[in-house]
């Protein structure tokens, strides 16, 4: 396939269809903090999440910025579809996210800093219930409608030297933070007596994280990454004043590459997340991933599975099981690469099955 | 290429549509906060409640009541200004000469009737042309028991077909409905108002030119039932009683030339009108009045608790007012209330507000003693939000002083049956909690 069509598929998919498409938010994150979201690029999102960790521009672990060779910015977007159906009660969504953004550049020989943002939670979702209540002795008939619009974001700064020509450190420093404009709306059925209720509010979050990664290159085609992370409390304030807090997951995991000669490499990670103190509903997760990236560097063709569980849901610990594939496609004698994706996730809890079909969108830009 | 792509992603950035509102199933996928919906009557909260009288008198009203009811009879009467006694025939000469009046025709209009009356009749009496604002219906009642100067069937006149030739359209602009008394009743097409005329001879409206043609009018309403209407006053536009005095003078160069004789024409309003009923209008007392004549307005103070300013949003607010006893009258002596905010609140004189959306109006129907309720959820809303507004409203009636009628309502000072306000509230959502 050519760039022009590429291109052509890419604005076909991304403006034509993204009406139809879902956001990678969760119902299960409801009754949580939020959805969790996927410190992924392009690139490793469609190998399933597992080079996430090998990936300069997956914010998922620091040391893989040391790789970076010049100053370059990567920017992910997905369009999903989800449908969801609730003990017998089905909806479709759709939404559009910029999950990740990650710009690095070298400081000298050994260093390279790095930073940027990505999806820590996301709070975008919307209820509607109807129900009757009696008022003054007379059945109403109301409409309940709440509304959560935002997210909370971690700003990353981060920075890995080569200790050694096999071994790379990195370290982070994550700035938690992010709001999300609340409405809460009540519609009577009598509207001559009752006025809607409607009150809005913007909840503002904050938060501290540190990471610190670790790389070695056991072999020239070998690599083991193992990262490992903490994050405070994620405090919630309405008009300056704390509402809550709530603990914040300690979170660490490890990663390995294969690489199967010039054009196949083979990946696969483990993560753990310590969520469950983060309130009720919330549980500690297991993630695993294994993927594949094979082709000339030039034009890459992509896939991978992944598979674990999610952080917050009623019940046990909902579940999600997720394939993906993709391109990628280097332009401009490589100082740019266009990847395209697609992934399938389904997602299972007590009471609810979420299907996602995503498309993403990444470039790579190293001018 | 690196353009076209900047052109990809600003493309993506516009397809960024969402739909995030999904049916809720609660309370496993909904947030963990729900709305909840108050509901509470606050007994004690009107407070410094009082009534004023005075804000309109009989005279200044935009309606005169006339009615024959069991317990209430309400008269109508006017007194017409002074008419020209004599003309200058000549333009270039000043010398005047007398007029002599031919006839009159004497326009009321009946603006508020119960169609439901039967033989409606109405009787104009003279009386004298001392009339003013302290007549009492036991003054003018003897006046009453005199001489009829006419009288005409409504109820008959509205039963003939309506007259409708070129001609008569010509002259009186629509149709109309005559008797053989001459009697002439045309429709008011934009309001359905009743415009009555009687011509009356010179032996009916006597022509008095010491007293430059002044006459005064009253107006007995009766019927089989449900006598009650209400006459147009000078205080409206174009409903006023009107006296047309037709009269006819010499032209003295001409005499004595049979066309020496000229006519003319001209009208007349009152410069006083107004009615008297009885029995009166009670003297106030401990209860909140609104209406009668002059007119009597409820100064209600509300006494909002702090925490319905905080974190509350309120839906429905509901002032309860418990009445004395029924209003007395007729069906259509019904009436409305109209509850206004105050700017500033300086008891009976205090300046009402002008924001149409914040007053409540509620209809008081005659013979009734239910409580009245009055939505009020606008102004109590505003109340809410603004805390710098003084949290009172008045009680008036709606065309005051136009009627004898009024309402009592059971004050702060009678503990077991004071006002209230009916409050339905919801709580503030607890966002930012999981």
């Amino acid at each position: 396939m050519t760039l022009r069509p590429l291109v052509a598929l890419a604005l076909l998919i991304t403006v034509g269809v993204s009406s139809r498409l879902a956001a990678q938010d969760s119902q299960f994150g409801i009754r949580g903090l939020g959805t969790p979201g996927k410190p992924e690029s392009v690139r490793a999102r469609t190998t399933g999440g597992a080079f996430a960790p090998f990936d300069a521009f997956s914010p998922l672990v620091d040391v893989s910025i040391s790789d970076v060779r010049r100053t370059s910015a990567g920017v992910t977007s997905g369009a999903s579809w989800r449908s969801i159906d609730a003990s017998g009660s089905t909806a479709t969504l759709r939404g559009t996210r910029f999950p990740a953004l990650v710009i690095a550049g070298p400081v000298n020989r050994r260093v390279v800093i790095g930073g940027g943002f990505s999806t820590y939670l996301d709070r975008s979702f919307g209820v509607i219930t109807h129900d009757t209540i009696d008022l003054r002795g007379v059945p109403q008939p109301i409409t309940d409608e709440i509304t959560s619009d935002g997210a909370v974001s971690d700003l990353r700064l981060a920075a890995a030297a080569r200790l050694h020509s096999r071994l790379a450190l990195g370290l982070g420093f994550h700035l938690i933070t992010g709001s999300s404009r609340v409405i809460a709306t009540r519609r009577f059925a009598d509207t001559a007596n009752y006025r809607t209720s409607s009150t809005r509010d913007e909840v503002a979050y904050n938060g501290l994280g540190g990471s610190a990664s670790l790389m070695v290159d056991v072999r020239h085609d070998l690599r083991f990454v193992g990262w490992f992370r903490s994050d405070s409390k994620l405090r919630a304030d309405v008009n300056g004043r704390t509402v809550a807090e709530n603990d914040l997951p300690m979170s660490y995991g490890t990663g390995v590459l294969w690489r199967a000669g010039a054009q196949a490499g083979i990946a696969g990670s483990l993560a753990w997340q310590k969520w469950a103190g983060a309130g009720p509903n919330a549980h500690d997760t297991f993630n695993w991933s294994a993927g594949a990236e094979l082709g000339p560097a030039g034009a890459l063709l992509r896939f991978g599975v992944r598979g674990g569980q999610l952080a917050f849901g009623v019940g046990k610990t909902p579940t999600e099981v997720g394939y993906s594939a993709g391109l990628g496609r280097q332009f401009s004698g490589g100082r740019g690469r266009l990847d395209l994706g697609l992934e399938r996730l389904e997602r299972k809890g007590t009471g609810l099955t979420e299907r996602v079909w995503t498309f993403l969108l990444g470039l790579t830009v190293r001018p | 290429m690196t353009r076209r792509f900047a052109w990809l992603f600003l493309l993506a950035v516009a397809a960024c549509t969402e739909e995030a509102t999904a049916p809720g199933v609660c309370p496993d996928f909904c947030p963990g906060g729900q709305i909840v919906v108050h509901d509470t009557i606050f007994t004690d909260i009107i407070q410094r409640d009082s009534s004023f009288r005075g804000y309109v008198a009989g005279y200044q009203a935009i309606g005169a009541a006339a009615a024959d009811l069991p317990g209430v009879k309400s008269r109508p009467f006017f007194l017409l200004k002074a008419m020209i006694t004599r003309v200058q025939p000549l333009g270039t000469d000043t010398t005047t000469v007398p007029i002599a009046i031919d006839s009159a025709r004497l326009r009321l209009s009946i603006t508020r009737r119960d169609k439901k009356a039967t033989n409606l009749r109405l009787r104009l009496f003279q009386l004298p042309l001392t009339v003013d604002s302290t007549s009492d219906f036991a003054s003018l009642d003897p006046y009453f028991s005199g001489a009829v100067v006419d009288s005409v069937n409504v109820s008959d006149l509205l039963a003939r077909p309506a007259i409708g030739d070129s001609v008569t359209v010509r002259i009186w602009g629509d149709s109309i409905r005559t008797d053989s008394a001459g009697h002439v009743l045309k429709i008011s097409p934009g309001d359905s108002t009743l415009l009555l005329y009687f011509t009356l001879d010179t032996v009916q409206a006597p022509f008095s030119v010491p007293d430059s043609g002044k006459l005064a009018f009253g107006v007995e309403v009766a019927a089989d039932s449900l006598a009650s209407i209400t006459i147009g006053t000078n205080e409206t536009v174009g409903n006023g009683p009107v006296m047309r005095w037709f009269y006819r003078y010499s032209i003295p160069d001409t005499l004595p030339a049979p066309d020496s004789v000229a006519h003319g024409d001209l009208s007349r309003a009152p410069s006083f009108d107004s009615f008297v009923f009885n029995p009166p209008t009670a003297p106030p007392d401990s209860n909140l009045a609104v209406g009668g004549v002059p007119s009597a307005r409820s100064l209600l103070r509300v006494a909002i608790p702090a925490f319905l300013h905080d974190s509350i949003d309120i839906v429905r607010a509901t002032a309860i007012l418990v009445p004395v006893a029924a209003v007395p009258g007729a069906p259509i002596d019904s009436f409305g209330i109209l509850a206004r905010p105050v700017l500033t609140d300086l008891g009976g004189k205090s300046p009402l507000s002008a924001i149409t959306s914040d007053f409540a109006h509620v209809m008081i129907h005659t013979g009734f003693t239910d409580t009245v309720r009055i939505e009020i959820t606008n102004m109590v809303r505003t109340w809410v939000a603004d805390t710098t507004r003084p949290t009172a409203f008045f009680l008036g009636q709606v065309g005051e002083a136009s009627s004898f009628t009024e309402i009592r309502f059971y004050s702060s000072r009678t503990a077991a049956l004071r006002p209230a306000l009916h409050v339905t509230y919801v709580k503030r959502f607890p966002f930012g909690v999981p």
